[in-house]
C-alpha cells in the first residue's frame, strides 16, 4: 500500500472543501483526479501530500513521495538554478549534504527529461512547459514510491506531454503510484490504464476505469 | 593612501575592520534569505526593538547582550511568524511594533539620563569597539557563518518554497527559527557598530545589489557577501576621510553600489 486515505474531511476555515472520501493506491496503481475548477483536487492532492491536516479520518502514506505542484509566480522569480532546484527532490529531514549519488540520480532525471541542457540556466527564464519538465526530474530523481501531480500538463505543448507521459508510464512500470491531477480527457489516453475518480464539491461522484 | 595605511597601525581601527567585515558578510548572507522571503523590513524592526532592550539594559545597567539577545531572538520569532502567518498584517505589525519600541527605548534613554549611549546605539560606533566586543563579533559570526554552511540545503529550500519542503518531510518551523535565531544575532551585534537606524541596510542593500547579477542561489550568497565586504571597507575608509558615522558610511558605499549596479545592468 502506497497510500491509505478513510474518510478523510479537510476544511478551510469553517468550510469544508473535502468530505468523506477514502481512496488508496497500491504498487503500480494510476490514479486520474478530474472534476470541475473548485471541486477540490488541488485540495486532495495537497491532503495526501501531508501539507493540509485532515480534520477528520486517516491517512496512511509512504515516506517516499513526491509531489509535484502546480506552477506558482514565486517559481517564475527565484533565482535559481535548474540543478539547484532538481537535486532538492532528494533532500529529506534529517539530511544535510547532497552525495554523489544524489548528483548522479538529479543528472540522470534530468536527462530523462529532455532538460539537462538547461541545467545551468535560472528556473526564471524557462517556459511554463520547461518548468512543469523541471518538476518533473525533481519529483522523479527522489526515486519516489507515490508520485503526486498536480495538474502537470497544463500548458504543455506536444513533445512535452510526450515526454512527461513516457516518465510516468515508466516510473508506472517500476512499481511507483501515481496520482494524477487533470482536468483534460485527453491526458488520459497517453498513460498507462488506471483508475478514473471524478469530484464534485469535495465528494467523489463517480469512479470508474480509463 | 598612506593616511589610510597608517590608520591600520592603531588597534581600535583594526578591531573595527576586524567586527565590522564579519558582521557585513554574515548580515549580506542572511540578507539574501530576508528579501528573497520578502521579510526585508524584519532587520529594521528588530533593531528598533533591540534599541529598547539596550536602553533598558542601560538604565538597569546590566550586559546589554543579556537583555538584548533574548529580546530580539523572541521578537524575531513572533514577527516572522506573523509575517508568515498574516502576511499584510505582519508588515503593519512590524511598523507599530518598531515605532513602539524606538519611541520606548528614547523615553528610557532620556529618563534615566543615558542620552550619549542613545546616541551611540542610534548611530552606531564602529571606532569604539572594545577587545572583548570583538570577541563576541567573531564568536557570533563563526555560529553564523557555520549555521549557513551546514543548514544551507535546509535554507535553500525553505526559502524557495516551505509547502514544498514540508512535502519531503522538512520541519520548516525548526529552520525558521534558526533564520530568526541567527538574524537577531547579527542584529544585536550589528546595531551596536552600524546603529539602530542603519543596521536594516547592511542586511538588505547587498543582497539587492547581488541579486541584478548573480545566476543561481549561491552565486547569490557569494556576490552578496562579496559587495557587503567591499560596501564595508570602502564605507569605513569614507568615513575616515571625511569624518562620517562609520555606519553611515558603510550604508553610503552599500547605496553607490547598488546604483552603479542598476546602471550597468540597464546598459
Amino acid at each position: 500500500m502506497k497510500f491509505s486515505l478513510k474518510h478523510a474531511v479537510i476544511k478551510y476555515s469553517d468550510k469544508i472543501a473535502i468530505n468523506d472520501v477514502s481512496l488508496e493506491a497500491n504498487s503500480g496503481d494510476m490514479i486520474f483526479i478530474t472534476g470541475a475548477n473548485g471541486s477540490g483536487k488541488s485540495t486532495l492532492t495537497k491532503g495526501i501530500a501531508g501539507l493540509l491536516p485532515l480534520s477528520s479520518g486517516t491517512l496512511e502514506r509512504t515516506q517516499r513521495m513526491s509531489y509535484v505542484p502546480q506552477i506558482e509566480e514565486a517559481d517564475k522569480n527565484f533565482p535559481a538554478k535548474v540543478r539547484e532546484i532538481v537535486i532538492t527532490g532528494r533532500m529529506r529531514n534529517g539530511k544535510l549534504f547532497y552525495n554523489n549519488h544524489d548528483t548522479e540520480q538529479a543528472n540522470s532525471a534530468m536527462k530523462e527529461l529532455g532538460i539537462y541542457e538547461l541545467a545551468d540556466r535560472e528556473i526564471k527564464t524557462l517556459s511554463g512547459g520547461q518548468l512543469r519538465r523541471v518538476f518533473l526530474a525533481r519529483a522523479l530523481c527522489g526515486e519516489p514510491e507515490l508520485l503526486l501531480l498536480d495538474e502537470p500538463c497544463a500548458g504543455l505543448d506536444a513533445e512535452s506531454h510526450k515526454i512527461l507521459f513516457e516518465a510516468i508510464n515508466k516510473v508506472l512500470s517500476k512499481g511507483c503510484a501515481v496520482l494524477m491531477v487533470t482536468h483534460d480527457n485527453s491526458d488520459l489516453d497517453g498513460i498507462k490504464a488506471g483508475r478514473v475518480i471524478t469530484l464534485s464539491n469535495g465528494k467523489i461522484i463517480n469512479e470508474r476505469n480509463s | 593612501m598612506s593616511e589610510i595605511l597608517d590608520l591600520l597601525t592603531y588597534p581600535f581601527v583594526i578591531r573595527a575592520l576586524i567586527a565590522g567585515s564579519l558582521i557585513s558578510i554574515c548580515a549580506s548572507i542572511l540578507g539574501v534569505i530576508l528579501v528573497l522571503k520578502h521579510y526585508s523590513l524584519i532587520g529594521h524592526g528588530l533593531s528598533e526593538i533591540g534599541f529598547a532592550s539596550l536602553s533598558i539594559s542601560a538604565a538597569l545597567n546590566i550586559s546589554p547582550e543579556l537583555v538584548s539577545t533574548p529580546a530580539v531572538i523572541l521578537a524575531s520569532f513572533v514577527i516572522m511568524f506573523v509575517s508568515q502567518k498574516y502576511k499584510t498584517a505582519g508588515d503593519i505589525a512590524i511598523a507599530v511594533a518598531s515605532s513602539a519600541a524606538l519611541a520606548l527605548g528614547i523615553i528610557i534613554s532620556s529618563l534615566s539620563g543615558n542620552t550619549s549611549i542613545m546616541s551611540s546605539y542610534l548611530f552606531g560606533s564602529v571606532l569604539a569597539i572594545t577587545q572583548g566586543d570583538l570577541i563576541y563579533s567573531v564568536v557570533i559570526s563563526l555560529i553564523v557563518m557555520a549555521s549557513f554552511v551546514i543548514f544551507y540545503n535546509k535554507f535553500f529550500l525553505i526559502t524557495y518554497n516551505e509547502d514544498y519542503s514540508r512535502s519531503l518531510g522538512i520541519n520548516t518551523t525548526f529552520y525558521q527559527l534558526i533564520i530568526s535565531i541567527l538574524t537577531a544575532l547579527i542584529v544585536v551585534m550589528g546595531m551596536r557598530i552600524m546603529g539602530t537606524l542603519l543596521i536594516s541596510g547592511v542586511i538588505i542593500l547587498p543582497a539587492v545589489s547581488a541579486k541584478v547579477f548573480a545566476s543561481g542561489f549561491r552565486s547569490l550568497v557569494i556576490i552578496s557577501g562579496v559587495i557587503s565586504l567591499i560596501a564595508f571597507v570602502s564605507g569605513l575608509i569614507l568615513s575616515f576621510v571625511f569624518n562620517l558615522p562609520a555606519g553611515a558610511g558603510v550604508i553610503l558605499a552599500n547605496t553607490i553600489i547598488l546604483i552603479i549596479m542598476k546602471v550597468i545592468a540597464k546598459k
